[in-house]
C-alpha cells in the first residue's frame, strides 16, 4: 500500500539534498557558461592553433555521456595523481559537459549574425574586443536565452546524476531514506516531483521566449 | 611515481567490450524505433481537437521531460515492483528510455505537424483523400522531412542516455567498464576506451542521419 507517512517523515531530509542539487546545478551552470563562452569564441577563432582543440573539447564533451566524463574523472583521474571528492568531481565533469554545450550555443548565436554587422564594427574602426563587447554579444545574447535555458533544465536534471558516483544531493537523499525504509515508490515518485516542481517553471518561461520572435537582428 | 598506461587491459577485454556495445546499439535501436512511434502518437493527441488528448499529452510531455530520466529508471525499475508490476532490467532500462526519448519526440513531431502548410491539407481533402490517407500519405512524410533534423539530435541524446541503464544492471558499454574497473582499477584505460567507443558509435549515427536527411531532402 501506498504509504504517506514515510512522505511526511522524511521530507526535511530530502529537502536538505535539494540544497545541494540547487548549489551543485548552480556552479554548474556559472562555470559551465564562462567555460562555455571562451571555448565557443576560441572555436571561431582564425588561428588553427586555437580552433583545433577549442573543437576537439567541444566534441569530447558533448558526444560522451555524463555518467563516462563523472567516471573519468571519478575513477580515472587519481592514476594521474588528481584525487577529487564526489561532488568536486561532479561538478567538473557536468561543467566540461555544459561548457561544451554552451560553446556550440555561443557559435550558433554568432554564426547567425549576419555579416554586416562585423564589417560595419570593423570600419568604424573597432578592435576585435570592442567589436565583440559592444556589437556582437550583445546581438548574439538575444539568440543564446532560449536554448540556453533550455540547456539549464537539462542540467539540473543531470544533477542527479551525481548520485552515481555518491555524492549527496536530493536523488542521493531519496536513495539513503529507501535503503533504510524501503519505500522506493514513495520516495521516488517525491523525489520526481521534487525536480518537476524546480524544472518546470523553468521549461515553461523558456518555452514562452522561444515564442516570442527575436526583433531586430 | 608516474603511471604506466596498460593498454593490454583493453585487448584482452574486447570480446566483453564488443558485447556491451552490441546491447548499447540494440537498446538504442529499439528505443529510436519504439520512441518515434510514441512522439508521433503522442503529437497526434496534442494537436487533436479533443481536449483531453490534448490535456494528456501535454501532460506526458510534460512530466517526462521535466523529470531526470534517472529517476524514471528507478520508479519502472524499483518503484512499480510496490503496486505488483516486476520488470527485467532489460524491459525497464528499455520502458524508461523509449518513454523519455517519446517525450522530446513529442515535442518535435508536434513542430512538425504545425509547420505542414494547410494547402496540403486541402489539397489532399480536394482530392477525395480520407482523413487517415492524408495523414499517412500526405502529412506524415513531409513532416518526418520537416523533424529530422531535430529527431537526429533526440537520437544522439539518446544514445548517451542509454549508458544510464548500467544503474540497473544491463551489461551495456557503461556497465562493462564499471565491471573490468572494479576487477582491474585500470579505470584511466577503461573509461577511456568505453568513451571511445560511444565516439564512435555517435560518429556513425550522426553519419547515418545525414544521409537519411539527404534522402529525403526537398528537391528544389
Amino acid at each position: 500500500m501506498f504509504d504517506f507517512e514515510v512522505i511526511t517523515k522524511n521530507l526535511p531530509y530530502l529537502l536538505s539534498g535539494v540544497k545541494f542539487t540547487i548549489a551543485l546545478a548552480c556552479l554548474v551552470i556559472f562555470l559551465g557558461t564562462f567555460l562555455g563562452i571562451i571555448l565557443g569564441l576560441s572555436k571561431l577563432s582564425k588561428n588553427r592553433l586555437i580552433r583545433y582543440p577549442a573543437s576537439f573539447i567541444v566534441e569530447i564533451t558533448r558526444d560522451t555521456p555524463i555518467i563516462m566524463q563523472m567516471f573519468f574523472i571519478f575513477f580515472g583521474l587519481p592514476a594521474l595523481g588528481i584525487r577529487l571528492q564526489t561532488f568536486p568531481s561532479a561538478a567538473l565533469a557536468m561543467s566540461l559537459f555544459a561548457a561544451g554545450n554552451t560553446a556550440e550555443i555561443v557559435r550558433g548565436a554568432i554564426d547567425s549574425l549576419p555579416l554586416g554587422q562585423f564589417d560595419a564594427a570593423k570600419s568604424l574602426g573597432m578592435n576585435y574586443f570592442q567589436m565583440m563587447i559592444h556589437v556582437i554579444i550583445p546581438q548574439a545574447l538575444r539568440r543564446m536565452i532560449p536554448p540556453a535555458m533550455g540547456l539549464f533544465t537539462t542540467l539540473i536534471k543531470d544533477t542527479s546524476l551525481a548520485a552515481i558516483i555518491g555524492a549527496f544531493e536530493l536523488t542521493r537523499a531519496g536513495q539513503e531514506i529507501i535503503e533504510r525504509t524501503l519505500r522506493s515508490l514513495e520516495i521516488y515518485l517525491v523525489v520526481a516531483a521534487i525536480y518537476f516542481i524546480i524544472c518546470y517553471p523553468l521549461s515553461y518561461y523558456t518555452r514562452k521566449v522561444e515564442k516570442q520572435r527575436v526583433t531586430g537582428f | 611515481m608516474a603511471y604506466q598506461l596498460d593498454l593490454s587491459i583493453i585487448i584482452k577485454h574486447i570480446p566483453l567490450f564488443l558485447k556491451g556495445v552490441f546491447l548499447t546499439v540494440e537498446i538504442s535501436f529499439f528505443a529510436i524505433l519504439l520512441g518515434l512511434i510514441i512522439g508521433i502518437f503522442f503529437a497526434v493527441a496534442r494537436t487533436s481537437r479533443f481536449k483531453i488528448l490534448n490535456l494528456a499529452g501535454a501532460a506526458y510531455v510534460e512530466v517526462f521531460r521535466n523529470t531526470p530520466l534517472l529517476i524514471q529508471i528507478f520508479i519502472i525499475f524499483f518503484g512499480l515492483p510496490g503496486i505488483g508490476i516486476k520488470l527485467s532490467p532489460y524491459a525497464s532500462g528499455l520502458t524508461a528510455l523509449v518513454l523519455y526519448v517519446g517525450a522530446y519526440n513529442t515535442e518535435v513531431v508536434r513542430a512538425g505537424l504545425e509547420a505542414v502548410p494547410k494547402g496540403q491539407i486541402e489539397a489532399a481533402k480536394s482530392l477525395g483523400l480520407t482523413g487517415v490517407q492524408t495523414f499517412l500519405y500526405v502529412i506524415l512524410p513531409q513532416t518526418f522531412r520537416i523533424s529530422l533534423p531535430a529527431l537526429g539530435n533526440n537520437w544522439v541524446a539518446l544514445v548517451k542516455n542509454s549508458s544510464l541503464v548500467s544503474v540497473i544492471g544491463m551489461v551495456e558499454l557503461t556497465w562493462v567498464a564499471l565491471d573490468l574497473n572494479a576487477l582491474t582499477f585500470r579505470s584511466f584505460e577503461l573509461f577511456g576506451a568505453a568513451t571511445i567507443f560511444y565516439l564512435i558509435l555517435i560518429f556513425i549515427l550522426i553519419n547515418i542521419q545525414a544521409l537519411v536527411e539527404k534522402r529525403f531532402a526537398f528537391k528544389t
